[in-house]
């Protein structure tokens, strides 16, 4: 399980490898939410999603632009995604804390998910995708 | 420079039908030598692919703080026919009707005097800034689809402003064609919480005294002389508007195989102007441009009761020169081979720039033409010009937005210390607030391209004339 941030000039490049699809799918919402607010915690909070979508891609675009609905709409910070692809269905647990101004109010707002670049490749050990939030 | 395009005059460039394939038009773009050098191959290419789509028209423009975007550049101008033309929300982008407002005060530096730290402590309390910024103000599903019809009337029907405030923003701060239904409930549900937010990145409110006068006759027309105080709102449509883009980025894309539109980028998806699905997407579109100058009209309005308690001056001497939108699609006329015609025009991190006697400008700024605002980065001087009848040739009437980035958020972070930086602009005199020093750093003056030289550009192209330049005396970073 991991991300890293590439050089993007506009924008932030995140590199996601996961072992299998739901690896990758938990990596980029935790990387978005690195992106946002930094530091959190497991304190309770938690949030189911289901969603469908036409190819892995979208479904990808779909639930990062659902976490970042769910995030402002409902003030909380997620730090552990559990989540469940089976072929284009998805069915993910959050879990998190409250937002809480003084510590997760000084990161970078994404704005949305960039469908440029985005693929899912297949790798020897696992899955990587290059996500660009537009920030 | 990058293989394959002509220069065509000192600060013009081309970019020939067959750079990519499909191209219906060429591209054009506006740069200095020295601008030249940070010129992204992508985002060449972005301008290119633009230039593919269907009903363009003359051509696929880039102001000189051209850089990668998402669809079209940041910087991208492009104007379709309303039979044969697309709407592309990739040629808006996210922050739909991000732009920028300019206020002056009756201060001078002098009056600031020991004032300032304590002013801008006050401002920061009073407009909420930062990622999850929550607004202290209570807005109805009902105010805010009244909010979504009428912009920022809508505030000054409830007194946050006057109106005079209205006439001086860009389609007096609310566009027709708005359609609140086309809103989504996901749209409506971000939108609530967050009017009169600043929001994060590269948003802020700036403190500003004017510097220079180079046109001393526009300055009087726009109320503007050197030494005065101004303030900056530089904000968009917050979480409302980046749904509505989320929402028809989605729904246009899946109705491309429909129309039979094929092209380069799947971010470039757009429908015909008048199909169901670019319909919906304009009167969604123009509800979120709504949204954002209703935003920056809460805003401006919460700074001017900080300077009222801070200076006791009254409300009204604080004047709102103007307000223009960065990224928008628009109806407008133009000339074409003589003629004035309809056409869709879409500017992407680009600002319209009428010139003297064009329709839709205040009256009394007629004989001088439309005031742009161009914001500099914390430490730079931002800049107030007016349009012209070159760009009216040109650009379809429009000009840059900014400074354009030339480093990216990770290698600012690495290069910048957010500490030093604030200890190096309090030394210029410079006050800086940020929810901390980090999101300080990515937004350091060496992250953009120098906001001087994207004007200068601008000026000598004869797309829009220098009025004043001022500089930063303190800013809040959203």
């Amino acid at each position: 399980m991991s991300f890293e941030e590439l050089d993007h000039t506009a924008d932030v490049l995140m590199r996601v490898r996961g072992a299998s699809i739901n690896e990758v799918f938990a990596d980029a919402g935790r990387a978005m939410f690195q992106v946002m607010y930094g530091p959190c915690e497991d304190r309770g909070v938690e949030r189911k999603v289901s969603l469908e979508a036409e190819d892995l891609e979208s479904l990808l675009i779909d639930y990062l632009s659902e976490l970042l609905f769910i995030t402002e709409v409902e003030y909380a910070v997620f730090c552990t995604f559990e989540v469940e692809v089976r072929d284009t269905r998805l069915s993910a647990t959050l879990r998190g804390e409250p937002f809480d101004p003084a510590r997760h109010s000084a990161g970078t707002l994404v704005k949305g998910i960039s469908y440029f670049g985005l693929e899912i490749v297949k790798e020897e050990e696992g899955y990587v995708v290059e996500i660009i939030f537009d920030i | 420079m990058l293989t394959g395009i002509n220069r065509i005059g000192d600060l013009e460039w081309e970019v020939p039908i067959g750079y990519v394939p499909g191209m219906r038009v060429p591209g054009r773009f506006f740069l200095s030598p020295l601008l030249a050098e940070t010129l992204e191959e992508g985002a060449v290419r972005q301008l290119a692919n633009v230039a593919t789509l269907p009903g363009i028209v003359k051509n696929s423009l880039a102001m000189p703080d051209i850089h990668w975007g998402y669809g079209f550049p940041i910087g991208g101008v492009a104007a379709f026919d309303m039979t044969e033309g697309v709407i592309s929300p990739g040629g808006v982008g996210f922050d739909i009707n991000c732009g920028v407002r300019l206020i002056t005060t009756p201060l001078t530096e002098a009056d600031l005097a020991k004032k300032k730290r304590d002013l801008i402590e006050r401002l920061f309390n009073a407009v909420p800034t930062g990622v999850g910024a929550k607004s202290t103000l209570r807005v109805s599903n009902k105010d805010l689809s009244a909010i979504l019809a009428d912009g920022a009337g809508w505030a000054v029907e409830r007194g946050l402003g006057t109106g005079a405030d209205l006439v001086r923003c860009e389609e007096e701060g609310a566009m027709p064609g708005a359609d609140p239904d086309a809103v989504s409930a996901k749209a409506r549900q971000r939108g609530i919480p967050q009017l009169g937010t600043l929001g994060a990145g590269n948003h802020f409110l700036e403190l500003q005294v004017v510097k220079e006068v180079p046109d001393p006759e526009a300055a009087r027309t726009f109320g503007v002389h050197e030494g005065q105080i101004c303030f900056m709102v530089h904000c968009g449509s917050r979480g409302l508007g980046h749904q509505v883009a989320t929402d028809y980025l989605r729904t246009i894309e899946g109705a491309l195989a429909r129309y039979g539109i094929h092209l380069p980028d799947r971010q470039l998806a757009c429908a015909p102007i008048d199909s169901p699905e670019a319909r919906a997407y304009f009167g969604a579109m123009a509800s979120a441009a709504n949204y954002a100058w209703a935003n920056r009209q809460v805003i401006m309005h919460e700074v001017r009761k900080v300077f009222s308690q801070v200076f006791g001056i009254e409300y009204d001497e604080m004047r709102l020169i103007y307000d223009v939108a960065h990224n928008v699609a628009k109806f407008e006329r133009h000339d074409i081979g003589g003629t004035a015609t309809e056409v869709c025009v879409h500017r992407k991190g680009a600002t319209r720039a009428f010139g003297p006697g064009a329709p839709g400008i205040p009256r009394e700024y007629a004989a001088v033409g439309q005031p742009v605002i161009i914001p500099g980065s914390m430490g730079t001087s931002s800049y107030l010009l007016h349009g012209t009848t070159t760009a009216m040739e040109k650009t379809w009437g429009s000009t840059c937005h900014g400074a354009g980035r030339v480093l990216s958020r990770s290698k600012a972070k690495k290069e910048v210390r957010g500490r030093e930086l604030r200890e190096q602009l309090a030394g210029e005199g410079i006050v800086v607030r940020a929810h901390s020093d980090a999101a300080l750093a990515e937004e350091a003056p060496e992250v953009y391209k120098p906001s001087g030289e994207v004007v200068r550009v601008v000026h000598e192209a004869g797309l829009s004339d220098i009025v004043a330049r001022l500089g930063p005396l303190g800013v809040i970073k959203g």
